[in-house]
């Protein structure tokens, strides 16, 4: 029996041993761990709206960072989900540096769909990003953070002024502010409607209006039959990024 | 008695500064990068580190009695609560502000619990054998010397 009790005793030393020059190790290393976070930057691929999010992450520490990976959702102010991003998992070897870029895609044309809102009035998006890492191959942690991400709508501030007859038809002004990345490249259409609910012109403009701009312009439309009958206009937009409308103008 | 008060006081002192004053050398030079990290676990450390005290104490003043292994045994079993309430479980969470963001970190240390958790019950094992090795000692040492025939 004293040889079992014996053998448990150096055991005990010896798993002491192991876990506390383990814990200090990990304590040191993970104050080893220097992550630095890039200016995030926003980019467009056609409907898309990307926002880049660049993390630098030096692990001066003696543990592997395996799975690292993060996660992020956008909602809007209502808590309406507008989308979901998740970066591969990566291993973050020890004693190296690893740049990991998360990016955040927004599809201007999905979000519309049900958040139209948004194109024409500005907001905030709240984005919870979790990051998750296993250290050590041992110990699974999890970091989570609300932030804020002010959202520019891109036909803020529509307006459209008092109509005016033309001798071939009607000239309707119209103004936005674009307070997005995007750049809005594209068509601005304007339907004519008379008193009978037919269709009695129609008319496009080029529109371009570049990010964090104001853009006015008027459109014409040539209408066939008298203009005095003209009931209501229809403004719709197509843009590379997205379309919208038809918006009901009263003309009356 | 003296001895054994002078022997307790002794191994007192050394656990004292192995296991408070060499921890709190670095966990107060650590606090300065991470304050609010620490500072909740301080007075969880220095309970463990009472509960340790008191049991070397107790198990030295009755060496040489069952109490000794009585103790040992009870210190075994009240680390391993305390280990299990002090990592909650092995699941860790924490909320701080940094740079005007509320971050909150979730830490899953189940292993490391099970490490402690099984060091303690080698711990306890341990005390269960030498208590019972204890009592069969003393048992043979009371049975009547047989005498040649």
């Amino acid at each position: 029996m004293k040889q079992a009790i014996r053998a448990l005793g150096w055991a005990i030393y010896v798993l002491w041993f192991v876990v506390i020059v383990f814990t200090a190790s990990a304590v040191y290393s993970a104050f080893q761990l220097r992550p630095e976070f890039g200016d995030p930057n926003m980019s467009t691929l056609d409907d898309t709206l990307i926002l880049h999010l660049p993390l630098n992450i030096t692990n001066g520490g003696f543990y592997d960072i395996s799975n690292f990976h993060i996660a992020t959702s956008v909602t809007d102010s209502n808590g309406t989900l507008i989308a979901n991003s998740s970066s591969p998992p990566q291993l973050i070897p020890s004693r190296s540096n690893v740049s990991v870029t998360h990016n955040i895609s927004i599809s201007i044309s999905q979000m519309i769909g049900n958040l139209s809102y948004l194109l024409q009035n500005d907001s905030v998006f709240n984005v919870n990003a979790t990051l998750s890492l296993n250290y050590a191959n041992v110990i699974p942690f999890e970091i989570s953070t609300n932030l804020t991400l002010p959202w520019g709508a891109p036909l803020s501030n529509l307006t459209w002024g008092q109509y005016s007859l033309t001798p071939s038809g009607v000239a309707l002004p119209v103004s936005f502010e674009n307070h997005s990345p995007i750049d809005l490249d594209g068509f601005m259409r304007l339907e004519i409607f008379d008193n009978n609910n037919n269709a009695v012109g129609e008319g496009t403009t080029i529109i371009n209006a570049s990010p964090y701009s104001g853009y006015g312009t008027t459109v014409n439309v040539h209408v066939s039959g008298i203009p005095a009958n003209i009931r209501e206009a229809h403004l719709s937009f197509e843009t590379s990024a997205f379309n919208y409308g038809p918006l009901v103008i009263p003309l009356a | 008695m003296l001895p054994r008060i002078v022997k307790a006081t002794i191994k007192a002192l050394l656990y004292f500064i192995l296991l408070y004053v060499l921890p709190m050398f670095f966990i107060s030079q650590l606090s300065e990068f991470a304050p609010e990290l620490f500072a909740r676990y301080v007075q969880i450390f220095n309970l463990f580190v009472a509960v340790v005290l008191f049991s070397v104490v107790a198990s030295e003043l009755t060496s040489g009695t069952i109490f000794q292994h009585a103790f040992n045994i009870g210190k075994a079993i009240i680390l391993m609560l305390f280990f299990v309430l002090a990592l909650n479980g092995g699941i860790m969470g924490l909320d701080f502000e940094m740079e005007g963001f509320s971050v909150h970190i979730l830490a899953d240390l189940r292993v490391y619990l099970a490490m402690l958790l099984a060091i303690d019950l080698l711990g306890l094992a341990k005390s269960v054998l030498q208590a019972v090795n204890f009592l069969s000692e003393r048992t043979e040492k009371q049975l009547p010397t047989p005498k040649p025939s």
